[in-house]
């Protein structure tokens, strides 16, 4: 007999007890089902415990699902390493010894001359990298570094301008640049933002106000679109995101760039 | 309480609310199969079937070769021997070839690519084929099925053209925008001009879901601070969601959901946030392992 059965079966007995008290609640008669002894009709209580035990069931297995769903990964990665082998680790097109040795030189041919096609990418003449996370460059010659310094890149803010609704983004491009032309004391043809970011007044294209001496250093070289590699007043703020897109250099620096690179040598930026 | 009572205390009131249970055999029954129906049908649906059909596991082809290899069992065991290694030796001069015939297609293009040669421990950023950064890997895991599938000499099939970037997470952003209102005059401006720049201490940790079902996860070698320690939680878990919904989301279309080839690389703090800031959307990348 089950703890529910016992359960009702024991309640007759408390019953009077109860009913001392509460005379309008009609007694009930739990007789027939204990009389006939069976449980062909299933009682109400263990009618209860199956839909509480299905209830309980789905909601820990649901639970039990989503673990599951988290660690697949990891339990397919467990089976992978678990799982038997393929009896033939290795698979070889021929059984023939001969054949397979001829092969082999073949490919170690094909690997080296790839090698040597791969070599002949690097530029023969000397070029720059500029590393835009820290600031820095490197003049190479193929895989030869001729010189290593500090340089200030794309300083990442965007200037907007609610008066005239526009805005600039000042970022260093990324990739790959040739350097097109070389200048040296470079005359700074203010575009329009140097003028907004002053909180002055835009002049007309063309006008004196927008050319200005001394400021880019010694020498410019122009990687096109508007982007140099120029000289500083800001010595200090070497080594910092701070410029407008431009990549500025120390004097020494600069002088060593314009000295190595010619028109046409790449620029890489990263 | 000694730890033991306090394990069978815990254990008691966790199994508390199932006391409707006790000597009722059909709400054990029906507590049982509830329990397991869920779980079973998601372990094999996510485990057990993208393991058995995995794409990289054997193809017909494969199985061909397979039988071809078998050989009598009087063989002398120096040709068994020598045939071994020199399977061995063409199994790594073409993944060579594979490495670097996806290097020279990746140097046709323009956009800067990731060139990650886990045999050499480099992590390189390159465009047109010249190497900008070369980053030292300091520690590297690999997928099982990496090792299972390098070990069968079936690797180069998977390397032989290059990976292309489709989602990137990370616990750094790509670049740290700074919004500047311009100023209305110059008074403004020379008291905006005084304004310190903010230095960058990220902690950098990211994954690359490549094509072809690889993720490439970098970590940075150096231990993260409190915040950045807060910041790799909020990934891991967003990077553990992202995997269960994509499978989910196969299992809503009808479909398996794959295992993924993951490779796990430690790198210099500096050079991982180099790496992942340079990278393009779409990103090419070329593997050697």
């Amino acid at each position: 007999m089950t703890e529910e059965a016992k359960n009702i079966t024991a309640q007759p007995s408390s019953l009077p007890e109860v009913s001392q008290n509460v005379e309008k609640i009609p007694e009930i008669d739990h007789s027939p089902a204990v009389a006939k002894g069976t449980m062909a009709q299933p009682l109400p209580a263990a009618k209860s415990a199956a839909g509480k035990a299905l209830l309980v069931g789905i909601s820990l297995g649901l639970f039990l699902a989503l673990l599951t769903l988290w660690f697949a990964p990891v339990w397919r990665e467990w089976l992978f390493a678990i799982l038997p082998e393929s009896k033939f680790a290795l698979q070889l097109r021929t059984t023939d010894i001969k054949q397979l040795r001829k092969e082999a030189q073949r490919l170690e041919k094909r690997v080296a001359s790839l090698q040597k096609k791969y070599a002949a990418i690097t530029p023969r003449l000397p070029y720059l990298i500029v590393n835009t996370s820290e600031n820095r460059i490197q003049i190479m010659k193929g895989w030869e570094q001729l010189h290593e310094g500090v340089c200030s890149t794309g300083s990442y803010v965007l200037l907007r301008s609610a008066a005239q609704q526009r805005q600039w983004m000042f970022v260093t491009p990324r990739g790959m640049f040739q350097i097109r032309g070389k200048r040296v004391n470079p005359v700074w043809a203010k575009p329009d933002w140097a003028f907004i970011e002053e909180g002055l007044p835009v002049p007309p294209l063309g006008s004196p106000e927008r050319f200005e001496a001394g400021v880019l250093g010694e020498y410019a070289l122009e990687l096109g679109d508007g982007y140099l590699i120029h000289g500083t007043l800001y010595k200090r703020m070497l080594g910092m995101p701070v410029t407008h897109g431009c990549v500025r250099l120390g004097d020494e620096d600069l002088r060593l760039v314009y000295k190595n690179l010619q028109i046409g040598s790449k620029v890489f930026i990263y | 309480m000694t730890r033991q009572n306090f394990g069978v205390a815990l254990l008691s009131g966790l199994l508390k609310p199932l006391r409707f249970l006790r000597q009722n055999r059909q709400a054990q029954i029906i507590f049982f199969l509830a329990l397991i129906i869920f779980p079973l049908f998601i372990f094999i649906v996510t485990v057990v079937l993208p393991v058995a059909r995995n794409p990289f596991e054997a193809s017909a082809e494969s199985a061909a070769l397979e039988n071809s290899e078998a050989l009598p069992d009087s063989t002398p065991a120096e040709i068994v021997t020598g045939r071994r290694e020199l399977a061995q030796k063409m199994a790594a001069l073409e993944i060579d070839q594979a490495f670097l015939q996806t290097r020279l297609e990746l140097s046709k293009q323009d956009s800067i690519c990731l060139i990650v040669d886990l045999l050499d421990s480099t992590a390189n950023l390159e465009v047109k084929g010249v190497p900008m950064r070369r980053g030292k890997i300091l520690r590297y895991r690999s997928s099982g099925l990496a090792r299972r599938l390098r070990r069968q000499g079936r690797l180069h099939q998977w390397l032989a053209t290059p990976f292309v970037l489709q989602e990137q997470l990370a616990t750094l952003p790509k670049a740290t925008i700074r919004l500047k209102e311009a100023p209305k005059d110059t008074i403004e401006a020379a008291e905006s001009k005084g304004e310190d720049l903010p230095i960058e201490q990220r902690d950098a940790q990211f994954t690359l879901q490549f094509d072809r079902n690889l993720t490439l996860s970098v970590e940075q070698a150096q231990p993260p601070s409190f915040s950045g320690r807060l910041r790799e939680l909020w990934y891991d878990l967003r990077r553990n969601f992202n995997e269960a919904g994509d499978a989910v989301a196969a299992l809503m279309h009808l479909q398996l959901p794959q295992h993924r080839m993951w490779i796990e690389i430690e790198l210099s703090r500096e050079d991982a946030k180099a790496i992942y800031r340079a990278l393009p959307t779409q990103a090419g990348l070329a593997l050697r392992l």
